[in-house]
């Protein structure tokens, strides 16, 4: 979302009343600094940005009717200065004008080029919303944020006073709160109106502003007043309705370029840039050069321009965007999700201007919807299809090698498996045989190019067994079984990996996968807690993954020998360094019973929400694809439904006893 | 070509069709750079402005009107033998103009029903525009055309280089003239959108729907546009209306209205 | 060293801040407890204090890392905790009679607030804001100990 300014402080010590009938005094105030005001006024049916002389000149009493490629003006119920929404001006118009000359030329026996310098007379802007504060915020990252500036651009923000409005009302085609810029205003002002029933609640936000509102007739407001200001613009909160899921829209945008509905839409669109004209930020620009009849004398005319142009994208080989869908998905892509590696924040501020300007009643909060829909919460994981899923069919491996990970935990690495294997997910797991050992299931710890790696600590009679091997040996597997992790869960949110013991052997691959696509996470973690410091697995991978800028690893060991420099304390103490917000994390847990049952409580109780945590059950099994009987738990085969859980799938039956 | 002691200028002609020499006088109304532009162009040819005549070759050939009668059809390939550079001005001879309206209907119905003796006109069944008859080289559209273009268009042929001839919608100039929108505010059937720009925007300036007589920009999405206006409640008649102006006859306006007038009857 | 100069005061107070222990207590308690103490710096591998020692001091730990050992028969010193910046070592100090439960050493170069017993339980004792924002704190450092412990416990026996 866009990250607003700084709050600015709305200590009920800074805050004014200013009446009604005494609006004027405001206008005047600014004009007498010498200033021209732009404000609201009606134009040609609608409330534009144009030169108010005077209070007069606003549209008091007026409403806007807004709806897709619709709008009308009508009489509203009360004399409110600022009862609507915005218009199809956008203060763009002041800041970044639709004509601009940028430079001229000359040519006698030589040539020349000449830069106008900006002359900018200062100027107000009067009327401006929240959301319009956050497309100014926009522009000034456009023009300014980088080494190659737009000094005009510079010259008229720097001459703008602004005198911002909080937005008591709002069109069916606002969606402020949906992109994080509204209603509230927060920053950006020189001078801040809200307004109530009598007149305004007046504020300061610079230096400047402050000496304006001295001026005016104004008196501390009653608490009633400044209560009435700050419900007022919390009811338009209400009034907008559940906010778009607009988290993450970057990058699901991204994934859909192929989706077929851009097809759809680019059927209706008739490209006449009007949304591109409308939008706030919207900044793309042609140059058109004027000159006399022989060439030797000419000026050039920087002009809005827009990406839905035809040849917005031609070269003399070819045209880029040849198709009405490749512009279209250029300009929403641009807008929602580009805009953000750009820029570092959203190009769309929820305006509704392309929205109700569209004369083709194209609604982008509906193409949005359509064609990147927030990834769904409810993932059911579903099993890939497994080889040899029978009991009684194996699939045969060779062991190509083998690591000792700790005393009695070793890493087998297998190659020539079935291609079924290395499409499988981490989480999932093989039943492993030889021939005169019962099948045992173990999780696939790592998957490789060429084979995968399991992790069997020898416990029992077939563990064992396979502890003794010698590369060159040969297993029989069945699989890959089992749910795996839903690693798009955690898309654009903190993913937090905590393991116990040999509970990181099933989470392997699934750090594999974060560390490899990080940058699709807010963060990777891994937290890891071993009973001694020689029970930890993988301690080269732990050394890398400590290295690298991609993952975050916290180690600690229930206890340990003075050799040990490191953390010792079991793994929930590791939850005390969470600093983000929980809400924001999904976890992926799995250990000793105790320990996932203190860790899930941990994280519960840190912000983490149930539907946000995955856990890895571990039963006793035979068959591997249920129809033994053994690993039911609660209704649920461990094999079949699991191993992965989410945990708000289990409820309580996670900590229950004899379950 | 060139005359003896001087630079040679480039020879223009301006020649006419089935018009009503609205283009020519757009040439005309270039008052304050008319000077120049004689002084750096020897006009050679052009009835409306002067007697003065000249056969080919011409450098620069500027052709109004639509291709309508059956002695247009050798006139044109004669004239582009004779011309270096071809440039059809105005919506007659880029899109066939108003007169093309009657490539819909029954051509010798009309003629019988208007003229006592049918037989002594000559005209073709259909008005086309030039480029259905010759290569053009450059097309400068409108209804009239517009004086700034032709400028451009002049200045460009001097200095050189290829016009800068935009091809957006009519929207542009709307809103970056700020104008509001008479579709969406007014509800107003307007033909802005899939028109071309180079007007200035000129009838919704005064809050008239554009008439499209710029005619259509390459691509338009014309079927949209008709399915658009019909959806928002207006019967086919007034949408082939629309559609049937100064323009109807280039692409895509012919399509949207032989569909059209499937549903009118 | 001893916060001697205003300087130093607040250099001591900054570091307080980024302790779990110290932050968002009152800036008097955040002054008090500095003048109360001393920052001390240790080596690694440093005893700051041994198990069954009278229990002299407490100590917040501003950076580095302490290790809490105990001995185990047949088994020799065992880390049962180590105590991470923010958190406290020592705890028994603000209780008049009692000895260090383990052994605290310096795994790494440290840099603690340390407060004399003594001193700290006469101005618990007199200053009630200060004991009133204080004992939470020492009570919520003990309950994770205890937790931890508990969680141990349950993990040793349950294998």
């Amino acid at each position: 979302m866009i990250t607003s300014p700084a709050p600015s402080q709305t200590a009920a010590a800074r805050q004014w009343f200013l009446a009604r009938h005494d609006l004027g005094a405001l206008v005047e105030a600014i004009r007498d600094t010498g200033r021209r005001v732009i404000g609201p006024t009606i134009r040609e049916n609608a409330i534009v940005y144009d030169e108010v002389q005077s209070a007069a000149d606003l549209p008091a009493g007026w409403r806007d009717e807004q709806t897709a490629g619709r709008y009308r003006l009508e009489h509203s119920n009360d004399d409110r200065a600022f009862g609507y929404t915005v218009g199809p001006t956008s203060w763009k118009r002041f800041t970044f004008p639709p004509n601009l000359t940028i430079a001229t030329a000359h040519k006698t026996t030589n040539i020349g080029f000449e830069q106008p310098v900006p002359d900018v007379p200062p100027v107000a802007f009067l009327g401006v919303r929240a959301c319009e504060i956050a497309a100014l915020a926009v522009q000034d990252r456009v023009f300014l944020g980088s080494q190659f500036t737009d000094e005009d651009f510079r010259a008229r923000r720097s001459a703008a006073f602004i005198v911002a409005v909080q937005c008591t009302t709002c069109s069916s085609t606002c969606f402020c709160t949906s992109m994080g810029t509204g209603p509230e205003v927060r920053g950006g002002y020189d001078i801040l109106l809200t307004e109530i029933e009598d007149g305004f609640v007046i504020q300061s936000g610079s230096p400047d502003g402050a000496a304006i509102v001295a001026k005016l007739p104004t008196r501390r407001p009653s608490h009633a007043e400044a209560g009435a200001a700050v419900d007022n613009v919390e009811a338009v909160r209400t009034q907008m309705g559940e906010p778009l899921p607009m988290a993450g829209i970057g990058e699901r945008l991204k994934l859909q370029l192929d989706h077929p509905r851009w097809v759809q839409v680019a059927d209706r669109c008739v490209e006449c840039g009007n949304c591109t004209m409308s939008c706030p930020t919207c900044f793309c620009t042609s140059v058109v050069e004027k000159s006399d009849l022989d060439g030797k004398s000419s000026t050039t005319e920087r002009q809005w321009d827009s990406c839905f142009d035809v040849a917005f994208a031609k070269v003399a080989g070819g045209d880029f965007r040849a198709r009405p869908r490749d512009r279209y998905r250029q300009w929403l892509t641009h807008k929602f999700s580009t805009w953000w590696d750009q820029f570092g924040s959203s190009g769309c501020v929820g305006c509704g201007r392309c929205i109700t300007w569209c004369p083709v009643k194209i609604d982008v909060r509906e193409e949005l919807a359509a064609i990147a829909p927030p990834i769904p919460p409810v993932i059911k994981p579903v099993a890939v299809e497994p080889v040899a899923a029978s009991p009684g069919t194996y699939s045969i491996a060779r062991l190509a090698s083998m690591r000792a990970e700790t005393e009695d935990t070793t890493t087998l690495s297998l190659t020539d498996v079935d291609p079924a294997f290395l499409s499988g997910r981490p989480g999932q797991f093989v039943m492993i045989a030889l021939p005169a050992f019962p099948a045992v299931p173990i999780s696939i710890s790592r998957f490789r190019s060429n084979g995968i790696d399991l992790t069997i600590r020898a416990v029992g009679a077939t563990s064992t067994a396979l502890d003794n091997l010698h590369p060159g040996a040969r297993v029989g597997l069945r699989g890959p079984l089992g749910t795996f992790w839903p690693i798009e869960e955690a898309y654009g949110r903190h993913a937090v990996v905590v393991a116990g013991g040999v509970g990181l052997s099933p989470l392997h691959g699934l750090v594999d996968a974060l560390v490899a696509n990080h940058d699709r996470f807010e963060s990777v973690s891994l937290f890891y807690g071993t009973r001694t410091p020689e029970d930890r697995l993988f301690r080269d991978d732990l050394t890398a993954w400590s290295a690298s800028k991609s993952i975050d690893v916290a180690v600690t060991v229930d206890r340990a020998g003075p050799e040990w420099k490191g953390r010792v304390g079991v793994v929930t103490t590791l939850f005390d360094m969470i600093s983000w917000d929980c809400t924001k994390v999904t976890a992926f847990v799995v250990g000793p019973e105790r320990m996932m049952q203190a860790s899930v409580q941990g994280l519960i109780s840190k912000g983490v929400p149930a539907d946000r945590i995955c856990v890895s059950m571990e039963r006793h099994m035979e068959c591997g694809i249920g129809l033994c009987g053994h690993c039911q738990m609660a209704g649920r085969f461990v094999c079949k439904d699991g191993p992965v859980f989410r945990l708000d799938d289990l409820g309580d039956m996670f900590n229950r006893e004899g379950i | 070509m060139a005359t003896p002691g001087r630079t040679a200028r480039p020879r223009v002609a301006v020649v006419k069709f089935a018009s009503c020499d609205g283009c020519q006088l757009t040439i005309l109304d270039l008052e304050d750079q008319l000077l120049e532009i004689v002084s750096r162009f020897d006009i050679v040819e052009f009835p409306e402005a002067t007697s003065r005549r000249s056969p080919g070759p011409y450098d620069l050939v500027f052709v109004e009107g639509s291709i309508s009668a059956p002695e247009h059809l050798d006139a044109i390939k004669e004239l582009r033998k004779q011309a270096r550079i071809l440039v059809a001005i105005g919506a007659c001879a880029t899109s066939g103009g108003i007169q093309a309206l009657r490539n819909w209907s029954n051509h010798d119905a009309f003629q019988a029903a208007v003229y006592e003796h049918p037989e002594w006109i000559e005209s073709l069944a259909t008005a086309t525009p030039i480029s259905d008859h010759v290569k053009v080289d450059a097309e400068l559209r409108g209804c009239p055309i517009d004086p700034g273009q032709l400028s451009e268009l002049l200045t460009a042929v001097l200095v050189g280089r290829r016009p800068q001839i935009r091809d957006e919608a009519v929207c542009r100039e709307c809103k970056r003239k700020g104008i509001v929108c008479l579709v969406v505010a007014s509800g107003e059937a307007c033909m802005g959108p899939v028109t071309t720009s180079g007007c200035g925007a000129l009838c919704p300036t005064y809050d008239r729907g554009c008439y499209g007589c710029f005619g259509p920009r390459a691509n338009a999405n014309a079927k949209s546009w008709s399915t658009g206006l019909l959806k928002s409640g207006r019967p086919p008649e007034e949408v082939w209306r629309l559609f049937a102006g100064f323009t109807g006859y280039a692409e895509p306006f012919r399509t949207t209205l032989t569909e059209l007038g499937k549903s009118k009857g | 060293m001893h916060a001697r100069t205003m300087d130093d005061y607040v250099a001591v107070i900054a570091m307080l801040n980024h302790t779990w222990f110290g932050a968002e207590l009152s800036p008097e308690t955040q002054e008090r407890l500095v003048k109360l103490g001393e920052i001390q710096d240790f080596e690694t591998d440093e005893v700051i204090l041994h198990e069954g020692d009278d229990a002299r001091e407490m100590g917040i730990l501003i950076s580095g890392r302490i290790a809490l050992r105990t001995l185990v028969p047949e088994r020799g010193p065992v880390t049962i905790l180590s105590v991470e910046p923010g958190d406290i070592f020592g705890w028994s100090a603000v209780l008049a009679d009692t000895q260090a439960q383990s052994t605290v050493v310096a795994t790494e170069p440290s840099r603690a607030l340390v407060i004399e017993g003594t001193h700290l339980r006469a101005a618990l004792k007199e200053d009630h804001a200060l004991a009133a924002s204080l004992y939470p704190r020492v009570l919520k450092a003990v309950a994770r100990r205890l937790r931890a412990t508990r969680l141990q416990l349950l993990d040793l026996f349950a294998r």
